[in-house]
């Protein structure tokens, strides 16, 4: 007898489900193989609903008291494309689940589709089977509607900065990110979760497909309204002596669940993430990650630091897994949480899953407040408590997003973090 | 890096095949009928003369337990077991409870002479044989005039040790079944308080059927004037044992405790379902420890003890303590988290832990510190060995409550490898839910203190030499925490190095 058997939909569920036959025939889709899909995804979704704390996956992210309602699609479109962060980049847009098509002429020349058109003729691909704890998996295979497809071909070296920003303005969107990347390119992606204060529910997922040699990084940046809720996945594969970074800069959204599933497939590969939560008011943000180390000699180093204040809650899941086959992997995972209100709560599991004797795994995990000596150095040097406050926190976090090759990509950060800081601490 | 040569040699020593408490004594029994029901609890409360309100509390857990779901969420994997295939209750006809010793069985005395526990008061007090002639195995802690032992075999006590000279310092020590009778006060008082009867599945069916065990209570301001310890050893084919201890220290007590165990060698899994509950007033002290030698099963996993234990200390006074410390070599199945619950002001609480596993052993074992009071702090140190086709994993929980201002923890963790059939698994909940607590966890020996390193490098001794010395010392502090005569066993595992940590 599974658990989805015994208890009664929840209304969140209900809606879903209820959005889903309200929606059917009228998502773009050609062919048989999205209609069965999307249907196996739905299915899986009806089988096991949103996950509870009972499965190990969501232990501190209980999707059926978290999710109380879903906000309703909605057919006002409103809302316009944000500036690019660096002033060079291409601009790929979602505005409230809708691609917009770039204008200038660069963006044509660009390897990038609309997802929303190969799900409309049928050249897109969604999976096909679930495990029942995937729930963002279902969710965005059932309603997907659009997205952007890239395609790097080999040797790709852009100075060309590609922005991906989904914009939601309240209601609700499903969109999806393929990405191959060709052997030897050097891209650099960054991905925006930008809206308004309304009320939204969005999920996005990326998939992304290394290939041998190529250099990846990826900075996702979440600044969406207090109320919004996101799923988010992001999913890689890396090939032979591929290096991808992964940055992810939390700043908003009322519930959010990243997961990131990073496999090392090929000798050599090499993951980087640098993951900062900056966790205010009554949210709930959740980072759950998988580094599979499936090949010999390969690399990964994840640094993930918070800081929450009010009632914020935040959890970091971590897990790296070492195969029977992956000798001399070189792995360390470090979670340090800086939790500044006796209201604040932050959760940390950051598992290893070791197969193979000749390897060199580390984790680490550490919380802790402010440190006092530390602000008796600055304030007897006649810096206000608060200001001291502020420079402890900013250097704690701050660290992460130092040795950009491209300088103004940390410029930009560093400002947001300044942002941040001045509202809240 | 792959683990030191001397590290390998010292566990294949200790490897599944090499287990020397695998004989059997041939013994008459009395069993109750096989299965489980409220019969067999009324049989059990019958045959230890249980008075109205212990049978009622058994029954109470039984009808819980029947509603309650076997935990799966371990690292485990065995085949479903069949709870109405054991004897809940077997006993050497000769030995329904404790009894002066010219009364024992002597193939029971010979069975404890055997595993190098002597239970002849006189002779271990008048040194009238050595240590080592007194057993073909290697010696140990029990072999002490320090060490009082409580024997069980099967579901009863054989005979306590040293009652009297304890009973002159006002410290109870006897079997939970006479406990039972004789100081109903105590142990209506505390027994369930820490481990309640629904607590889980394990510690439910424990509650419903256990056999015996020990109890211990050292009264105010007393510091406790010998070892005390328990031997427990499973004998009877397709039986389970239900072991029960409850160890209270009031105001300003201290007791050191040691537990060890071991089977015959068959092909059959037997059931062993413990529970531990340890009670510490104000500055109080509670120092536990546990070699854990069940059965491990053979070379191709057959048989073996399954071990689902429940351990919980709960540090009720200000400023009390309470520290585990556990070598773990034995079982097929280990199922076993020995917690604190960190209740007073200024408590502390402490876990050490070495848990070797080889041929098809599965270990799913760690702590719980669970912070409650002010000021409270606690510290675990872990190692973890997997060799053969064994899987050892290390799973710890560290929670701050609200109110715990100034919750402190230190975790340390550190597996080793040894071929490639193996796994070595961590998973560590960290648990912070106010502004003042300081956690930190870490692994591996890359961790090794920087300036440790150098300070050592410096005075000229090589980098490896310098970590190898560093890490020893760690490992002697863990041994350490063991009672002094109990280093003999652990000295085995000194010679495990860190070297070739993964994580």
């Amino acid at each position: 007898m599974t658990v989805s058997e015994k208890v009664a939909l929840t209304q969140a569920e209900t809606e879903i489900i209820n959005n889903f036959i309200a929606l059917k025939g009228k998502l773009p889709q050609r062919g048989l193989l999205l209609e069965t899909a999307r249907k196996a995804a739905m299915d899986a979704f009806y089988k096991h609903g949103l996950p509870s704390r009972r499965m190990e996956n969501w232990h501190y992210t209980d999707m059926r008291t978290q999710l109380i309602c879903i906000a309703p699609y909605s057919s006002k479109s409103g809302g316009a494309l944000a500036a690019p962060l660096l002033s060079r980049s291409i601009v790929l847009g979602l505005i409230n689940g809708q691609a917009v098509i770039p204008s200038h002429k660069a963006g044509k020349k660009m390897p990038a589709t609309p997802f929303g058109a190969l799900l409309a003729n049928g050249e897109a691909e969604l999976p096909q089977d679930f495990a029942n704890d995937n729930v963002i998996a279902q969710l965005n295979t059932a309603l997907v509607s659009d997205g952007w497809k890239l395609d790097f071909p080999e040797n790709t070296s852009s100075d060309k900065i590609i922005e991906l920003q989904n914009v939601q303005n309240g209601a609700q969107s499903h969109v999806r990110f393929p990405v191959i990347i060709g052997s030897n390119a050097n891209v650099m992606i960054i991905e925006r979760q930008i809206g308004n204060d309304e009320e939204s529910f969005i999920s996005s997922v990326s998939n992304l497909d290394i290939s041998e040699g190529a250099q990846v990084s990826w900075i996702i940046i979440r600044t969406r309204g207090m109320t919004s809720t996101e799923l988010n996945q992001f999913n890689a594969r890396l090939g032979k002596n591929v290096a991808l970074k992964l940055y992810i800069i939390n700043a908003g959204s009322r519930f959010l669940r990243q997961e990131i599933n990073v496999n090392l497939d090929g000798m050599g590969a090499d993951f980087q993430l640098r993951g900062i939560n900056l966790l205010s008011g009554k949210t709930h943000t959740d980072t759950t990650m998988v580094v599979r180390h499936l090949a010999k000699d390969t690399t990964s180093t994840e640094i993930i630091r918070n800081v929450a204040i009010d009632e914020a809650r935040g959890v970091f899941q971590g897990m790296i897994r070492v195969a029977k086959e992956a000798q001399k992997t070189d792995a360390s995972m470090i979670c340090n949480s800086l939790i500044l209100s006796d209201s604040a709560e932050f959760d940390t599991k950051p598992e290893l899953e070791i197969f193979a004797d000749d390897v060199a795994c580390g984790h680490g995990a550490t919380v802790a407040e402010i440190d006092r000596d530390q602000l008796f150095y600055l304030m007897a040097r006649g810096i206000p408590e608060a200001q001291a406050r502020a420079m402890l926190v900013k250097a704690f976090v701050g660290e992460l997003i130092e040795g950009f090759d491209r300088k103004e990509m940390g410029e930009v950060l560093h400002i947001l973090l300044d942002q941040w800081l001045q509202v809240h601490i | 890096m792959p683990a030191a040569q001397e590290t390998i040699r010292q566990v294949h020593k200790i490897d599944v095949d090499q287990y020397k408490y695998g004989f059997e004594t041939k013994i008459e029994t009395e069993k109750a009928p096989k299965g489980l029901n409220e019969e067999t609890i009324r049989f059990i409360s019958e045959r230890k003369r249980e008075s109205g309100w212990m049978l009622e509390w058994r029954l109470q857990a039984y009808r819980r337990w029947l509603q309650m779901q076997e935990p799966r969420w371990a690292r485990l994997s065995y085949t479903e077991i069949n709870f109405q295939d054991y004897y809940y209750y077997a006993a050497p006809k000769s030995q329904i409870e404790p009894k002066s010793l010219d009364k024992v069985d002597p193939e029971l005395l010979a069975t404890y002479e055997k595993l190098g526990i002597p239970l002849k008061e006189q002779e271990i007090l008048t040194g009238v044989r050595k240590q080592g002639e007194r057993s073909e195995l290697d010696s140990n802690i029990y072999a002490s005039d320090r060490v009082a032992v409580d024997a069980v075999f099967d579901s009863v006590s054989v005979i306590t040790t040293f009652k009297e000279e304890l009973a002159r310092a006002g410290v109870i020590f006897c079997s939970i079944s006479e406990a039972v009778r004789k100081h109903s006060e105590l142990v209506k008082k505390y027994l369930g308080s820490v481990v309640p009867i629904a607590d889980n599945f394990y510690a439910a069916l424990n509650s419903a059927v256990f056999t015996d065990g020990s109890f211990v209570y050292v009264p105010k301001n007393v510091r406790c004037p010998m070892e005390l310890s328990t031997y427990f050893r499973i004998n009877e084919r397709n039986t389970g044992q239900f072991e029960r201890t409850l160890i209270i220290a009031d105001e300003g007590a201290y007791v050191s405790y040691l537990e060890g165990c071991t089977a015959p060698q068959r092909d059959e899994n037997q059931l062993h379902a413990a529970v531990v509950e340890l009670i510490a007033l104000e500055d109080a002290e509670i120092k536990y420890s546990t070699v854990q030698n069940w059965y491990p099963g053979d070379k191709e996993g057959r048989g073996g003890i399954y071990n689902f234990v429940t351990k919980r200390g709960d540090c009720r006074g200000n400023n009390s303590k309470i520290s585990w410390t556990q070598v773990e070599t034995g079982s097929a199945i280990t199922w076993k988290y020995p917690s604190c619950l960190l209740r007073g002001d200024n408590s502390r609480g402490h876990f050490y832990s070495i848990a070797v596993a080889n041929g098809h052993q599965q270990i799913d074992s760690g702590t719980k510190m669970v912070h409650l009071g002010r000021n409270t702090s606690s510290r675990i140190i872990s190692k973890g060995i997997s060799a053969g086709f064994s899987e050892n994993t290390y799973r710890g929980q560290v929670t701050a409550h609200r109110r715990a201002a100034n919750a402190r923890n230190f975790t340390q963790c550190d597996s080793l490898l040894i071929g490639n059939d193996c796994g070595a698994h961590t998973v560590p909940y960290i648990e912070a839910k106010n502004a003042t607590a300081q956690f930190e966890h870490e692994a591996t020996t890359s961790k090794i203190s920087e300036d440790h390193l150098f300070y050592v490098m410096q005075r000229g001794i090589q980098e490896e030499e310098a970590i190898a010395l560093i890490i020893n010392g760690f490992v002697k502090e863990v041994i350490q925490e063991l009672p002094m005569e109990f280093a003999v066993e652990a000295q085995k595992l000194i010679g495990i190095s860190l070297e070739g940590s993964v994580g």
